[in-house]
């Protein structure tokens, strides 16, 4: 039947076109990040860092193979699946959002396939249970980067904040992490609102937060996004406290944001400031040589913290690596399995957002060296001491 | 366009199932993961093709149906512990009722409008779940159960893609039965003018609701998929962008048919991965160049094959129709003719302004069981506009029309159609993508009873041959059955006006409208018609003509009533209408 | 809420619903010629701002590489329109629009010289008009005749293809440009920026203009005519490819000028045009895509009720918005059925 014979022509021709042959290197790490869509602005400096990752990890060539979700959960989740099944890797780095991340998780542990996310909510790690056996992230928390900022807020005397977020995912996380942080601290969330990354106008949301009269705002948001409401709020004549999430530090905020962010703070990884830290600071070498390298490379321009994840998860491969090859080959179920195992043993892994200590109750490993408060200060980032 | 499903109904698809069925055996986990996702896509843009290539409404919120579908399927089986296979049912109903309900609102809404309508609920959604907290808000739900069957675990790429192939073949089943069917000859008349569903006895408003929810739910399906498949649902892919993606797919395979559903499933996920494959070349620079792609594609696929790639395919593929296996066989008849001679429609002091004008001004007269009644008239005299109050596309200012003694000037045109009163159009209306069989077969709508549920499983197919069967009789009786097979688009003028009257009579009626029937004829196409109405009208129709061609209608008619200015200005048999020296002052005199 | 709040509400409805009419201004003036569906019209507006931003950091604005690659590519068409119709007609107008006057524009933004302020903003609003018509030659001209739900369709597509390239040559970060005019006055005894007085004024005289156009010259009267009858405007001499082309110069340089009167006072981003084209939309649906001032109105309207929304419930802003559309649509739905409008 002639049908037939068609349907079989178009049929090999189709699976022709499905199957690739993956090139396959000794030791094969997908690497997932959001370079496009709304979350471009972080994703894009990651994109980059894949330039200037290590080549080999113990005497092993690496092969990064990168894939861009845009900012999407589907497009993650079917790039995570090919990753798996078909490149064969030994572990996923990223991605870069959280709700990316959190779709993840099954087919992780499914397939016994390791993660170090580059995504903020601690929710992607904690509680570690058999969903999260094989998930890692190397930003710091939300959680813990609301903690510097409620513990900065108690210690100037701010009793009440007014909050306004991003109305997403990000927005979401640090709403949930700093309601719960603020209330044991005895501060209160006088006004929590929300505005669109696009928006070109939040007039509504600051006259119901300067009505609520806090003693500062709070704005979670990042890159150039978060100075619309810095600058509304400047228009309006707040002089109190803004304080911003490590989402903003990248020099087009300050480009974008000009007078109107001059005193705001922020919780970063020490890697923003790498200069200014005092020269016993354990981040200080990594965050400088990171910083060298990151800012060689063409329109890079500043240093992203962003960026400065995925630097460190390749740190915390170096530093793993090399014990689970002593276990098995790469491209096995073993030398994954030998990994992760590797990978929560990992200890005092200096990197450029602090010391990496894992261990089977903690997936991230940081602590509160792991982040400074920082000031902007005419015009650039200033280490709070 | 080739949309005529029992084409292929048996032959076409099943080696393209057997290979879809075998596929997994040579493909790796990740491309069988891949087949599933187009699959479930594809059931998206099914529901789509059905909407835009087959209806003519534009949906661009479709992806707000598949998170409804996911979104159930999620919060019941994480929240409340619900099988599976309980929520499928319960996000089917949820959807397709919460679709019923946005239809019935917006789909009264023409084009564009209806299209802009669904860009926004897509985006109100889209919001409205992030900030709902129990459904996770925009970090999402995680932890959604794998599907079980009988204690068999169908987590992972292969399990699913067999459980998605089954879900995709059976809803392209249904849709290609429904497609052949009562039902779905009338739904593929729609978006040729409601006028034309209303005059075979459909609703077409009641049709496009059905359509959108039956649309929603194939949507609902794919979600539900979706959500077994990933394990886990946060509000962005179904988001806006997806809902244009839809569409685009839909578009870019070929909206007027369903398998453009598979093609433009496949050709935009594939190339997708082609893309993502290249990329890396571009390393380092920031740029969305897959949707840059899509947009170029989308525009070359509108301006070089709007119909999309389906059809290009079809014409490369050589995929032709078999002959219909239908022999004429007429339907009992559901009514009684009158008696020869007994009124059967009087017209009674109608009367009908708009506005200051009046454009029908007490007008009477009588149509009579087994005679040809003329509605002559220059033009502007009022003719149509009388036509269409008997039809009921108008509703008349004043006076009463009587069918058989009952009042029909408040009906509206389908009841009058199920009263027994069939009409043509003054422009042709066909479905030009059905045969000419089928759009026969339009007209014995109302002859049939099967529903959309009988007609998606199937259920139907003893009905479906005696109404079959009828239309052929019908085309036998006009002198239409060689053509039977043709595409209707593919007649020429003459036939399509005989066809209008072949569906009219599908419908078994008492009486008869015609419009203008004989506007644009040949000379031969004319007498051919004449004799046609000769012999209906010997086998006891009643027939009300409106035209102007004076020569034809002197030489059928059995009485004459002449308009001008919308008033009656003679009556009574041709010739001595003919003599009557008004008529000829008013319209003779004025040719 | 107080007295003091209200009014900032009003004044930044206000001042956001400024803009919004120039968008629904636009999209009716495009659809009412075209039946386009102007979805991209938001893209003018953000590619005149990251453009301008462009200059005054003294980057080379990407839009010159969009300018001289969719030129060459509307002049390629027009060559093979030529060779197939054997003619050599409109060749030179051609050449001028889209080959030589794009080349000019983008040589004078390409040199990289530090121009004065005017100079910047002229060289800004020369590109993006000289853009619209290559967009239109482009893109709708070789499907004019297609039903408005194809055109609808392929202005997305068209919008995927701008953001996209947008995300390439701007960046995914925002801009600001330089304030026009810094300061403020006392209206009612409430401080006005001026900037803001600016956009409301400026919304103001445009609409005078568009309105005096199409009302009183000749050019406008015989848009209006493709609007109502495209053939019958073929037939008395206005080529409906040269009406589009037209329109959508006047669409591009309005959104230009949104683009630098916004620029100022918020920031822009390469996707930012979509949701302002579809705010300006809600708009324009008010009017039913057809009449001015009921678009005008709608589209303050808009600006208003998403100030109100953003004050008391900002986390479903969009949703309020956007479900408003529903009752409009319905309510315009009744108000004038045209049914049969949809097939081809």
């Amino acid at each position: 039947m002639q049908l037939q014979r068609k349907t079989l022509i178009a049929l090999a021709i189709g699976s022709a076109l499905l199957s690739g042959f993956p090139a396959k290197a000794d030791l094969t790490v997908g690497v997932i990040v959001s370079a496009t869509g709304p979350a471009a602005s972080v994703g894009v400096t990651q994109q980059r860092t894949v330039q200037i990752l290590p080549k080999e990890f113990g005497g092993e060539k690496v092969n990064w193979i990168l894939l861009d979700d845009a900012s999407d959960t589907t497009t993650a989740v079917k790039h995570a699946r090919k990753l798996i099944g078909e490149d064969k890797v030994d572990i996923i780095v990223g991605p870069s959002l959280t709700p990316n991340s959190l779709a993840l998780l099954d087919q992780l542990s499914e397939t016994g396939t390791p993660m170090l996310s580059l995504a903020g909510s601690g929710a992607i790690v904690e509680p570690v249970d058999e969903k999260r056996r094989w998930a890692f992230k190397t930003p710091q928390s939300d959680g813990q980067m609301a903690q510097a900022i409620v513990q900065h807020m108690a210690s100037h005397g701010v009793r009440s904040v007014g909050f306004i977020s991003f109305n997403d995912a990000y927005g979401e996380g640090w709403a949930k992490s700093l309601g719960a942080l603020a209330e044991r601290n005895g501060i209160k969330i006088v006004a929590s609102e929300r505005f669109q990354r696009t928006d070109t106008s939040v007039t509504g949301q600051i006259l119901r937060l300067i009505g609520a009269n806090p003693d500062a705002v709070f704005v979670a948001a990042s890159g150039t996004p978060a100075v619309l409401p810095q600058a509304t709020l400047a228009e309006r004549g707040f002089k109190k406290p803004v304080y911003q999430t490590h989402g903003i530090a990248n020099n087009d905020f300050l480009r974008v944001g000009g007078k109107n962010v001059e005193g705001t703070l922020l919780p970063a990884g020490p890697v923003l400031v790498a200069e200014q830290l005092p020269d016993g600071h354990p981040a200080k070498a990594p965050a400088l040589e990171f910083v060298r390298l990151y800012e060689a490379l063409p329109n890079a321009g500043m240093r992203s913290t962003f960026a400065a994840y995925l630097w460190d998860a390749a740190l915390i491969l170096k530093a793993a690596v090399p014990n689970a090859l002593k276990t098995a080959r790469p491209g096995t179920p073993e030398f994954r399995k030998a990994l992760r195992d590797s990978i929560e043993e990992v200890k005092d892994v200096v990197a450029t957002n602090g010391v990496y200590t894992m261990s089977p109750t903690d997936h991230l490993g940081l602590d509160e060296r792991s982040r400074v408060m920082v000031r902007i200060e005419s015009g650039t980032w200033r280490l709070v001491r | 366009m080739n949309d005529r499903p029992h084409a292929r109904h048996l032959k076409g698809p099943l080696p393209w199932l057997a290979a879809a069925l075998l596929l997994p055996l040579v493909l790796g986990p990740y491309h069988v993961a891949l087949l599933g996702y187009i699959m479930i896509a594809s059931l998206v843009t099914l529901g789509l093709t059905l909407l835009t290539g087959v209806t003519g409404l534009v949906s661009f919120g479709q992806a707000a149906f598949v998170g409804m579908g996911a979104y159930t399927t999620a919060y019941l089986t994480t929240g409340w512990q619900l099988s599976p296979w309980l929520t499928l049912p319960i996000a089917l109903l949820l959807t397709g009722a919460s679709a019923a309900a946005i239809g019935a609102v917006t789909l009264r809404m023409s084009g564009h409008f209806l299209a802009i309508a669904s860009l926004a609920w897509g985006i109100s959604l889209f919001y409205l779940v992030g900030n709902l907290p129990w459904f996770g808000g925009f970090n999402g739900l995680s932890g959604i159960p794998p599907l079980t069957l009988a204690g068999f675990d169908l987590r992972g790429e292969v399990p699913m893609y067999y459980v998605i192939l089954l879900c995709a073949a059976a809803s392209f089943w249904g849709v290609l039965n429904l497609l052949d069917s009562r039902i779905g000859r009338a739904i593929r008349s729609i978006r040729h003018g409601g006028a034309l569903a209303e005059s075979v006895g459909a609703d077409p408003a009641r049709l496009k609701i059905a359509v959108f929810t039956l649309a929603a739910m194939l949507a609902a399906l794919a979600g539900w998929l979706y959500a077994h498949d990933q394990r886990f649902v946060n509000p962005t892919p179904f988001g806006i962008h997806m809902g244009i993606e839809y569409l685009f797919m839909a578009v870019i395979g070929g909206a007027s048919s369903v398998w453009g559903a598979i093609v433009g499933a496949v050709v935009v996920t594939l190339l997708r991965q082609v893309l993502e494959d290249t990329l890396p070349a571009l390393l380092g620079q920031t740029g969305n160049f897959e949707i840059v792609a899509f947009g170029i594609l989308m525009l070359l696929v509108l301006q070089r094959a709007r119909q999309g790639l389906w059809p290009w395919l079809v014409e490369r593929l050589g995929v032709r129709r078999p002959a219909s296996a239908v022999a004429p066989m007429a339907m009992p008849s559901i009514r009684t003719l009158p008696a020869r001679g007994e009124p059967v429609l009087s017209i009674d002091g109608v009367q009908k302004n708009f506005g200051g004008l009046v454009a029908v001004n007490r007008l009477s007269f009588q149509v009579e069981a087994g005679g040809i009644l003329g509605l002559l008239g220059p033009n502007g005299a009022g003719k149509s506009t009388m036509f269409n109050l008997i039809s009921g596309v108008l509703n008349a200012s004043a006076g009463e029309i009587r069918f058989l003694g009952r009042r029909i000037d408040r009906l509206r045109s389908r009841a009058i159609a199920s009263c027994g009163i069939a009409r043509t159009f003054q422009h042709v209306k066909l479905v030009p993508s059905m045969t000419v069989l089928e759009n026969a077969a339009l007209g014995a709508h109302l002859r049939g009873r099967s529903g959309l549920v009988r007609s998606v499983l199937r259920l139907d197919r003893a009905e479906e041959a005696r109404l079959l069967a009828e239309a052929a009789h019908q085309l036998e009786r006009v002198g239409l059955w060689a053509q039977r097979d043709e595409l209707a688009a593919n007649l020429p003028l003459g036939q399509q006006r005989v066809l209008e009257i072949a569906r009219a009579l599908a419908v078994d009626p008492v009486v008869l409208l015609l419009d203008e029937p004989a506007a644009g004829l040949r000379y031969k196409e004319k007498q051919a018609l004449a004799g046609l109405l000769l012999r209906l009208r010997d086998e006891g129709v009643a027939v009300l003509l409106v035209e102007h061609d004076m020569d034809f209608i002197l030489g059928i008619t059995d009485r004459l009533v002449v308009m001008h200015y919308g008033q009656k200005l003679a009556e009574g048999a041709p010739r001595d209408v003919q003599a009557n020296a008004d008529v000829q002052l008013a319209y003779l005199g004025a040719e | 809420m107080d007295l003091s709040i209200f009014g900032f509400l009003v004044q930044d409805g206000l001042a956001t619903g400024a803009v919004y009419v120039l968008l629904a201004v636009c999209l009716v003036m495009v659809f009412t010629v075209t039946r386009i569906v102007l979805v991209p019209q938001g893209e003018f507006v953000s590619f005149a701002a990251l453009t301008l931003a462009g200059f005054e950091q003294r980057q080379r604005p990407g839009l010159a590489w969009i300018l001289l690659i969719a030129g060459g590519i509307a002049f390629a068409m027009e060559l093979y329109g030529a060779w197939r119709r054997r003619t050599r007609r409109g060749l030179a107008v051609a050449a001028f629009s889209f080959l030589a006057l794009p080349a000019a524009l983008s040589a004078a933004a390409l040199a990289g010289n530090a121009l004065p302020w005017a100079a910047q903003v002229l060289l800004t609003c020369a590109m993006v008009t000289t853009l619209g018509p290559i967009l239109y030659r482009v893109a709708f001209q070789p499907m004019a005749m297609a039903s408005p739900l194809y055109l609808l369709i392929a202005a997305i597509a068209l919008h995927f293809v701008l953001v996209g390239s947008g995300l390439y040559l701007f960046g995914p970060e925002g801009v600001r440009t330089a304030a026009i005019l810094d300061g403020s006055t006392e209206i009612l005894a409430m401080p006005v920026a001026f900037q803001t007085l600016m956009i409301v004024a400026a919304s103001l005289a445009l609409n005078l203009v568009l309105f005096a156009f199409f009302g009183f010259t000749l050019l406008g009267k015989a848009l209006r005519a493709t609007a109502v009858n495209r053939r019958g405007a073929q037939l008395v001499g206005i080529s409906p490819d040269y009406a589009g082309q037209v329109t959508f110069a006047l669409a591009a340089a309005i959104g230009a000028l949104s683009g630098i009167l916004i620029g100022p006072v918020t920031t822009i981003y390469y996707d930012s045009g979509f949701i302002l084209g579809l705010k300006g939309f809600v708009g324009a649906i008010i009017g039913g895509l057809a009449a001015y001032p009921a678009a005008a109105l709608g589209a303050l309207a808009v600006g208003l009720l998403e100030a109100f929304s953003s004050f008391w419930a900002s986390a479903y802003k969009e949703v309020i918005v956007f479900t408003l559309i529903v009752p409009i649509l319905l309510w315009r739905s009744y108000a004038h059925l045209t049914v049969d409008d949809d097939h081809e």
